[in-house]
């Protein structure tokens, strides 16, 4: 494809490529969905069909992978780079291992070059890498699993909670799957960094959103990006006028919710957001808040905190379709947070003073997230000023909350994907 | 320094615990009963006088050693001790309740401030990985306890469980498949009834009843041989045959509160008729039931 000057043979590649790949996803993620999808509907209809389900393994972390594979192919079809020869250096590329489960989603414009280059050891950088590895762990293993704790008990049991429960349940999953993913993220570009390679931002504080289209500018950066430069862009983008960016924004959180999981309740998600997102595309607001919020002060507006609260709602609002575990289980569960029992106390099976901490906890990181928003992860720039000993006491302080919080096992949330 | 303080943010809590720690029971119980989940659905302590039932679902011996040492030290007026000893207890299945994560993650936190170096090493030769994990979760109770002042180990001794359910009888055949020993669970054993002798405390060994479809009964021959080999100098109480119907059994291992109810009542009777102090304990009891079969 890289060398062929015929059009339609590099046409021919190209979609053969991109076929094969996408062939794989879909036979490994979504062949069952559409198989029993197909006989739920047709049982609907009356008619009865025993679909065919296959029973296979998902590859960990293919829905990154190949969308990391297909980038560099899209990339030379479009000319923008030329076909890696050194089969040392493409291996490199595709099985990174730091990207390889949970992403970011690399681009080879981005990534080849770094490989290329004569890398030798950084002393700050290795320091940098070894201090987001320590953030990022701190998120997975203490804010997100302790979260999960919880969110798993309030939506594995949402029928007998009351809605003020289900509320903190919406609440710890959302600062879950934020710690989790992110937290990942960090890690990798953490070990990235070890090893001279910086990858691609992936997260940059959403919840600091003012507003939905800015939260999709800093949540999973790698796969939002990819899909406007790769089915954004050639669809048209904003180009064609108002019609054409609302068709395109659909098609996108469509695709994004259906990216995440072979299930309606991602479709769901993916669409709740795009509704979302239609004021500021329609009003063409959508570009209104590039830097984050209150930048070079130390505290929002008023009007920048009640945007952010907002935001936040909303967005809390479509992670309850994400983890719930069928359309019907979300509904419900909103359904029960529209209810008199939200104005109870919220109950629940554990001790008011394991749940108390937690919320300490969250309020503790959200206090560090806050304050370090304006580099490229919480705690690059913490302490730069003060003396060492303080920065030491402040990493001493995250290694010893690890240690007391590990000891619950949890699957990297994202591994599913 | 910093590995210094970590060990410190862990050891502190651990001493601390271990000397401030309560265990105490009521004052009335003379006779304490250790095991697991069998015995915890069999007895139940309302209808048996001074008696205390301190089983706990899925505690292997090594467990019940840690606590039996606080219980008896803390607790003088225990005259008694009666621990089950069934037939999944000699099983290697015990292994997992010992050093199996799900189980150590819940029994290891409660116990490892009373665990001696020999018990630690013995999880760290076999599952040190998630020992680690164990040993996070057990810091962190440990610092709670430390920051709430609250040592008092009472409420997780363990305790009559009472089952309503009603077990479905089925019409599978009893596992003719050999069964692996525990030797490691028949060592705690043993440990147990040494520190019992060495508290001045009489030990009995008991068997709570079983239905005689429960699968663990294919090891029966075991089940004898080394009660004969390592404990033929500690009285056993066999109540395995006690005639009980379909219905009192929540499933073959355990009974429900129907069950419960009649063999506690039972065993009362006996009790204050003098059993323990009987020279042909088990005559005794093989008299009384098949006096009540008859019946």
């Amino acid at each position: 494809m890289s060398e062929s000057e015929n059009r339609n043979k590099r046409r021919f590649w190209f979609w053969l490529s991109v076929l094969v790949n996408i062939g794989f996803l879909g036979v490994f993620k979504y062949y069952n969905f559409f198989a029993e999808s197909f006989a739920a509907a047709a049982l609907d209809l009356g008619v009865h069909v025993s679909p065919w389900t296959l029973k296979v393994i998902l590859p960990v972390g293919i829905s990154f992978y190949t969308f990391h594979g297909l980038s560099y192919v899209i990339d030379i079809y479009k000319n923008k780079i030329k076909a890696e020869r050194n089969f040392i250096d493409y291996s490199f590329f595709v099985s990174f291992f730091p990207l390889l489960v949970a992403g970011p989603i690399e681009r080879a414009t981005h990534l080849l070059p770094q490989i290329k280059k004569e890398r030798t050891f950084d002393y700050l950088k290795a320091a940098d890498g070894l201090r987001q590895i320590l953030w990022g762990f701190f998120k997975k293993a203490v804010i997100a699993d302790q979260c999960s704790v919880y969110a798993n008990m309030i939506f594995a049991n949402s029928d007998h909670y009351p809605g003020s429960t289900l509320i903190l349940g919406a609440l710890f999953f959302t600062f879950q799957i934020y710690c989790d993913f992110s937290g990942y993220s960090d890690m990798a570009l953490g070990i990235a960094r070890l090893f001279g390679i910086e990858l691609l931002r992936n997260f940059a504080f959403p919840y600091f959103s003012r507003d939905i289209a800015e939260f999709w500018r800093r949540w999973h950066i790698s796969l939002s990006s990819w899909f406007r430069d790769y089915l954004y862009i050639p669809l048209g983008g904003s180009k064609g006028g108002i019609w054409m960016k609302i068709r395109n924004t659909i098609i996108i959180f469509l695709v994004s919710g259906f990216w995440h999981g072979a299930n309606w309740t991602f479709i769901i998600w993916g669409l709740l957001n795009a509704l979302f997102i239609m004021p500021s595309i329609i009003f063409n607001t959508n570009r209104n808040n590039l830097e984050i919020v209150a930048k070079g002060r130390s505290l929002p507006t008023i009007k920048e905190f009640f945007q952010m609260v907002l935001t936040f709602s909303l967005v809390v609002f479509a992670w309850i379709f994400f983890r719930a575990n069928s359309l019907t289980h979300a509904l419900s569960y909103i359904k029960r947070i529209f209810s008199r029992s939200t104005f109870s106390v919220p109950q629940m099976d554990v001790s008011g003073f394991e749940i108390m901490n937690t919320i300490l906890l969250i309020i503790g990181f959200l206090i560090i997230e806050w304050n370090g928003r304006e580099n490229q992860y919480a705690i690059a720039t913490l302490g730069i000023f003060k003396k060492r000993s303080y920065r030491l006491a402040f990493y001493f302080t995250l290694i010893l909350t690890i240690y007391l919080f590990m000891g619950r096992e949890q699957q990297f949330i994202y591994f599913q994907f | 320094m910093a590995v210094s303080l970590l060990v410190l943010v862990i050891f502190i809590p651990n001493y601390l615990v271990d000397k401030e720690s309560k265990f105490y029971i009521q004052h009335s119980s003379k006779i304490v009963l250790f095991g697991h989940s069998h015995p915890e659905c069999a007895f139940n302590d309302t209808l048996i006088s001074n008696f205390k039932n301190l089983s706990h679902s899925a505690e292997s011996y090594f467990y019940t050693y840690q606590k039996i040492k606080k219980v008896l030290s803390q607790n003088p007026q225990i005259e008694t001790v009666l621990i089950e000893y069934s037939n999944n207890q000699i099983d290697e299945k015990m292994n997992d309740w010992t050093w199996g994560y799900e189980y150590m993650s819940n029994m290891f936190p409660q116990y490892v401030s009373f665990m001696d170096k020999s018990d630690i090493d013995l999880l760290i030769d076999n599952n040190p990985k998630d020992l680690m994990n164990c040993m996070s979760i057990s810091t962190r109770k440990n610092l709670i306890r430390l920051f709430t002042w609250n040592y008092d180990f009472s409420d997780g001794l363990g305790g009559y469980l009472r089952l309503n359910k009603v077990s479905k009888e089925t019409n599978d055949a009893v596992s003719n498949k050999s069964a692996n020993i525990s030797s490691v669970n028949v060592e705690y054993l043993q440990k147990i009834i040494v520190y019992c002798h060495a508290q001045h405390k009489k030990v009995f060994l008991v068997r709570s009843p079983l239905h005689k479809k429960y699968e663990y009964l294919k090891n029966e021959k075991d089940f004898t041989r080394i009660r004969n080999e390592k404990f033929s100098d500690v009285d056993f109480l066999d109540f395995n045959k006690f005639p009980l119907n379909k219905e009192d059994f929540a499933d073959y291992g355990h009974l429900n509160y129907s069950g419960s109810t009649k063999f506690s009542k039972w065993f009362n009777t006996m009790v204050n008729s003098g059993l323990l102090l009987n020279k042909n304990k088990q005559a005794l009891i093989d008299k009384s039931l098949s006096d009540s079969i008859s019946m």
